[in-house]
């Protein structure tokens, strides 16, 4: 029996690790193609600029979550909500409610096969409704570019994270001070064009500010 | 007034990457009824009925449908800006629509443009975005694919803390996004407007779910405020004209 334990988990990692790269690779298909078909290629000190900034949070910010993710999701879940993404609003409550409707323990191997069959449900839904969504959105693709509306669409960014700045400061306000006070002073004093310094000196002094705020306990642990 | 498709747009709605979805979309698939496969032949050793099995995944279906539709819309918000074949392949796999925004933001950030889809928005900065958007998901992978089986064997050791690791996640992102709500306030105008507007929405909706107990509300504030933050600059801009 321990035996067969064994290779059930031995196969889970290497199908998972199989479909994850394969799932990385293939996305690495859009950018190439746009490079070797289009012959569109970004500046190389762009390029890596960027990607020094996004690494900068990414890195630390994905060891912290297989830290946390992992002992809550079995390995088959982890593979999968890696693939596909969007972990604690929808993968993390999909298995929960499943080994919950199912009346079987997280910790045990039914409650891990649970959850493993609730997240690749989940999936899957989720892809059939981008993909008929997609589908029907095609006739409207020339609306999409209406002068009107277009003004509307470029303001995306700020659109967005005026709600999750907002979002975060009634959360825990007080956590969100002194990045938030460093960006407006970088923004103004140094500019946009040192994004390179920017980014990383205003992640460290946040996580930095955290630290001590939760050693002094000023913010308690958020829920989710 | 010009009407005229921005450049890189006929690129990003070409039909090479609708293919590219295609593909990404049967992997995602694919793994999942693998997955399906395994877990029922070990289910059935651990004494769990069919009948259950299947439950396990109508459940888990149903209880993203919502979450799910949420998703799709925050890709038509995309779509004007970035193309439908893209966001659509980039919300099919790991991120979510807030990253993938926020690396697209990224992407153009490096090349001094600040606003996806403007004037200065040319065929390379879009390819950067693209190229950070995919790159940024590098290291999740990675680490999940290398050390995952690892960590699994031997997690008790790492049972640090947990409410200090989900403060951490959070001032991480929290650092990066002040960045980008510094910007809209020291430029003002139109951005600044739509920030304001995003984080009024924002807080009407958290007032609407914790004071009226509108639960379902939840999956969609996010994605409801930052349209109608859009809408707000729809109004104002056109006023303005």
């Amino acid at each position: 029996m321990r035996n067969k334990e064994y290779s059930y988990d031995n196969s889970v990692h290497k199908m998972g690790r199989i479909t994850l790269s394969l799932g990385f690779l293939a996305s690495l298909l859009p950018p190439l193609m746009l490079w070797f078909i289009y012959r569109i290629f970004p500046p190389l000190d762009s390029l890596l600029k960027g990607i020094f900034n996004i690494s900068f949070f990414m890195l630390p910010v994905s060891i912290v979550e297989v830290l946390t993710f992992a002992p809550i999701l079995g390995a088959g879940a982890m593979y999968m909500s890696y693939l596909t993404g969007n972990v604690s609003n929808m993968k993390i409550p999909s298995a929960a409610i499943a080994m919950e409707a199912a009346d079987v323990k997280s910790s045990t191997k039914e409650g891990e096969i649970v959850a493993n069959l609730a997240i690749a449900g989940s999936i899957i839904a989720t892809e059939i409704v981008l993909v008929i969504g997609v589908f029907l959105l095609l006739p409207l693709s020339d609306q999409l570019n209406n002068p009107l509306i277009r003004p509307a669409f470029e303001q995306i960014l700020p659109a967005l994270f005026g709600s999750i700045g907002a979002y975060y400061i009634l959360k825990e306000w007080k956590l969100a001070v002194i990045p938030l006070t460093l960006a407006i002073l970088l923004s103004i004093f140094v500019g946009s064009k040192y994004i390179s310094v920017i980014i990383p000196v205003c992640v460290i002094a946040s996580m930095f500010s955290a630290r001590v705020l939760y050693k002094k306990k000023i913010v308690k642990p958020m829920d989710k | 007034m010009d009407i005229t498709m921005r450049e890189y747009l006929k690129v990003a709605n070409g039909n090479i990457f609708y293919i590219c979805g295609v593909v990404i979309a049967l992997i995602v698939f694919l793994q999942a009824l693998l997955f399906i496969r395994l877990s029922f032949k070990e289910g059935k050793k651990h004494g769990l009925s069919k009948q259950q099995m299947i439950k396990a995944v109508r459940t888990g279906a149903t209880v993203s449908f919502i979450p799910a539709v949420s998703i799709l819309i925050s890709l038509i918000a995309m779509a004007p800006v970035l193309g439908i074949p893209f966001p659509w392949l980039r919300l099919s796999i790991i991120g979510s629509a807030p990253y993938e925004l926020l690396a697209a933001g990224i992407g153009a950030k490096a090349m001094g443009v600040d606003n996806l889809g403007s004037e200065g928005f040319t065929r390379e900065v879009f390819a950067n975005s693209i190229w950070i958007m995919t790159l940024g998901s590098f290291w999740a992978v990675s680490i999940v694919v290398f050390f995952l089986k690892k960590y699994q064997k031997g997690y008790s050791k790492f049972t640090s803390d947990p409410g200090w690791k989900n403060i951490l996640i959070n001032a991480a992102f929290l650092g990066v996004f002040s960045v980008f709500i510094a910007d809209p306030v020291t430029t003002g105008g139109l951005p600044l407007i739509t920030l304001l507007a995003g984080a009024i929405f924002m807080t009407i909706f958290a007032i609407l779910i914790t004071r009226l107990k509108i639960k379902w509300l939840k999956e969609f504030a996010l994605t409801f405020s930052m349209i109608l933050a859009m809408v707000v600059a729809a109004v104002f801009s056109n006023l303005i004209l």
